[in-house]
């Protein structure tokens, strides 16, 4: 079951090999963890509940905002 | 007859001779675009290609330009007024995704995702508390109708914002969702969006969905009205098809797809100045022009120093600072700081902007109507689809290549020729998006094939070999020269998102992913991420780990 904010569908994965040989070039720079989080394409959970205010309605509240002239 | 030495003044050499002081890096204006050739109807039509596009796009894919590097994740958090919310805080996920570009002043153009499900209609209820799933779809040739679950009626009663925006009596309403793509993906409320390989547990078999575009919302009815052109289903096999064979699913909730912007010159059609070309040689534009035949009525922006002000609204909002004398400051830099907000105000034709059907003499034309900005407005063309409705269904022949036998004609008796009927083969459909090379590129990494747009340039089918190895050469030498280049130079930090959300090329480009209007669009609340996909707030000092 995914949590929310997670990713659940996407092409963009990185082995277990890629993730480990990360380089930058030749400099020092050390990288942990997954190198980015969000990719093109990719779909993302956000089941809002009861309670919580969603994205959808919040982006409601901005152009109703905005329609009455604030 | 003695020779005439020295001074040549008086004669009609010195004409010629005027040339070699002719200022170093002035050149004569040629053309509109690149150089040498003289604009003509297939050189427009070239230029405006989007199959060019397509094409570009697949290449830039290919040559591996797009990836992590220049990637930069964020989550928008949208601006609520009132009592700070408990729980998850409404958000918008995507990323900046950067592409070096050689010609560009600062060396990147950078392209906006805001991610699949971002907004899901399970969120959306009606007075009683009925979730809007998917009730009932009616169908026609070209539009699937679909009816929403819930009591819907006249004003208060109507689709809630943001599918509909009331904004008073006697003035237009406003439908931000029309242009979005709607998915099938949501199975019930509160669930886990769908994938393709997601199995039906009643009948083992894969779910299956579609995504559309949405083109009309009818507030009182609470129907949604989706476009079949350009419809794309993934099917019980797992293969995606377009256009889609199957109505959205009754019970399911719709959800939004993936949204593209990008801030390049194409999308956007605002063109820049490049001052690092003052005093260059090359013929190209040191000074953003438009020809006055181009422009046309549009919207063009204005950016001012802005501030998040509470007191307007329900929601803080960014609103210009004033001088000392009461005046908006305009502000047009390219970067600012991270904890700086820009107002941009939006310069669009009035509601009273209307266009005879004829023009006559005596036309009225409005005095005050706005037009686009000559020197900032650049139409690079529409969407040019086939006349014919659904090309890929069964039965259905392609058109094939444009041909421009447009015209029937027969021969008359003394051996001319005459027109006897003219066929437009085109349907421009000129409210769609049209995707520039980066975004086909991102959507070919979403592994997504784009349907080929049909208007494939003139000239090229003979050479299609030959061009296509020229721009898989050229290609590759750009990236090579333009990640050089950065490499070199390097970006600075207020070159990358979200510190250069402000400026005039990307204010607009994130009002348009966000879907909100601009005086929501706040540093304040971007949260990037990092290499390590640790998550810092450019607007408190945060950055990224080294």
């Amino acid at each position: 079951m995914a949590d929310f904010g997670d990713i659940v569908d996407g092409v963009f994965v990185l082995s277990e090999e890629q993730v480990k040989i990360r380089k930058y070039g030749f400099s020092p720079i050390k990288a942990s963890g997954i190198p980015t989080v969000y990719h093109a394409g990719d779909v993302v959970n956000l089941p809002y509940s009861g309670g919580e205010k969603s994205s959808i309605e919040a982006l409601g509240d901005c152009w109703s905002a905005f329609a009455t002239g604030t | 007859m003695a020779k005439k030495n020295g001074n040549s003044f008086g004669s009609f050499n010195s004409f010629s001779k005027s040339k070699s002081i002719e200022p170093k890096g002035i050149t004569p204006i040629r053309t509109e675009f690149s150089r040498g050739s003289i604009p003509d109807s297939i050189y427009t039509s070239n230029r405006e290609s989007a199959w060019s596009r397509w094409r570009r796009g697949f290449e830039i894919y290919s040559n591996s330009s797009i990836g992590e590097v220049y990637s930069y994740p964020f989550d928008y958090v949208i601006p609520v007024g009132g009592a700070p919310l408990t729980g998850n805080q409404p958000r918008i996920p995507g990323l900046f995704q950067g592409f070096p570009t050689k010609n560009k002043e600062l060396g990147m153009h950078w392209a906006g995702v805001r991610l699949g499900g971002s907004l899901r209609l399970d969120n959306i209820e009606d007075r009683f508390g009925t979730k809007a799933s998917i009730a009932s779809v009616t169908e026609d040739e070209d539009f699937w109708y679909v009816q929403l679950s819930g009591s819907w009626g006249p004003f208060p009663f109507t689709l809630p914002a943001p599918l509909f925006v009331f904004t008073g009596p006697n003035r237009p309403p406003l439908y931000p969702m029309n242009g979005e793509i709607f998915e099938t993906r949501i199975v019930e409320p509160g669930g886990t969006p769908i994938t393709s390989e997601t199995i039906d547990p009643t009948t083992q078999k894969r779910y299956g969905y579609i995504q559309a575009v949405v083109v009309e919302t009818k507030e009182e009815t609470g129907v949604i009205k989706l476009q079949k052109q350009g419809s794309v289903e993934s099917t019980t096999d797992a293969v995606f098809i377009t256009p889609a064979r199957t109505s959205p699913q009754i019970g399911r909730f719709m959800m939004t797809g993936t949204r593209y912007c990008c801030s390049c010159q194409d999308f956007t059609r605002r063109d820049y100045a490049y001052i690092s070309q003052l005093g260059s040689t090359s013929n190209q534009k040191i000074f953003p022009r438009t020809k006055a035949s181009v422009i046309k009525p549009g919207r063009f922006e204005r950016m001012y120093r802005g501030e998040v002000v509470t007191g307007f609204g329900p929601i803080p909002s960014v609103r210009p600072k004033l001088d000392e004398q009461g005046r908006k400051i305009p502000d047009d830099r390219a970067m600012s700081k991270g904890t700086e907000d820009r107002a941009m105000e939006v310069i669009a034709p009035s509601a009273e902007y209307e266009i005879p059907p004829q023009v006559t003499p005596t036309s009225d034309t409005q005095q005050g109507a706005t037009r686009d900005r000559p020197g900032m407005f650049r139409d690079f063309g529409g969407v040019y689809k086939r006349s014919t409705p659904l090309p890929s269904l069964e039965g259905a022949t392609s058109e094939g290549m444009p041909t421009f036998n447009d015209y029937k004609t027969k021969e008359n008796e003394d051996g001319s020729y005459e027109i006897t009927s003219l066929t437009d083969f085109w349907t421009p459909l000129l409210d769609e998006i049209r995707y520039c090379k980066h975004i086909y590129a991102m959507k070919f990494a979403e592994k997504v094939f784009p349907p080929e747009p049909s208007d494939f340039p003139i000239g090229t089918a003979e050479g299609l070999v030959e061009w296509e190895q020229q721009l898989v050469e050229k290609t590759n030498k750009d990236n090579e020269k333009a990640n050089y280049q950065i490499a070199v130079n390097g970006l600075a930090k207020m070159d990358v998102p979200p510190y250069n959300c402000g400026a005039p090329m990307m204010m607009p480009m994130a009002q348009k992913l966000f879907n909100i209007p601009s005086d929501f669009v706040q540093m304040s609340n971007f949260r990037m991420y990092d290499k390590n996909g640790k998550e810092y707030i450019p607007y408190e000092g945060g950055r990224p780990g080294t």
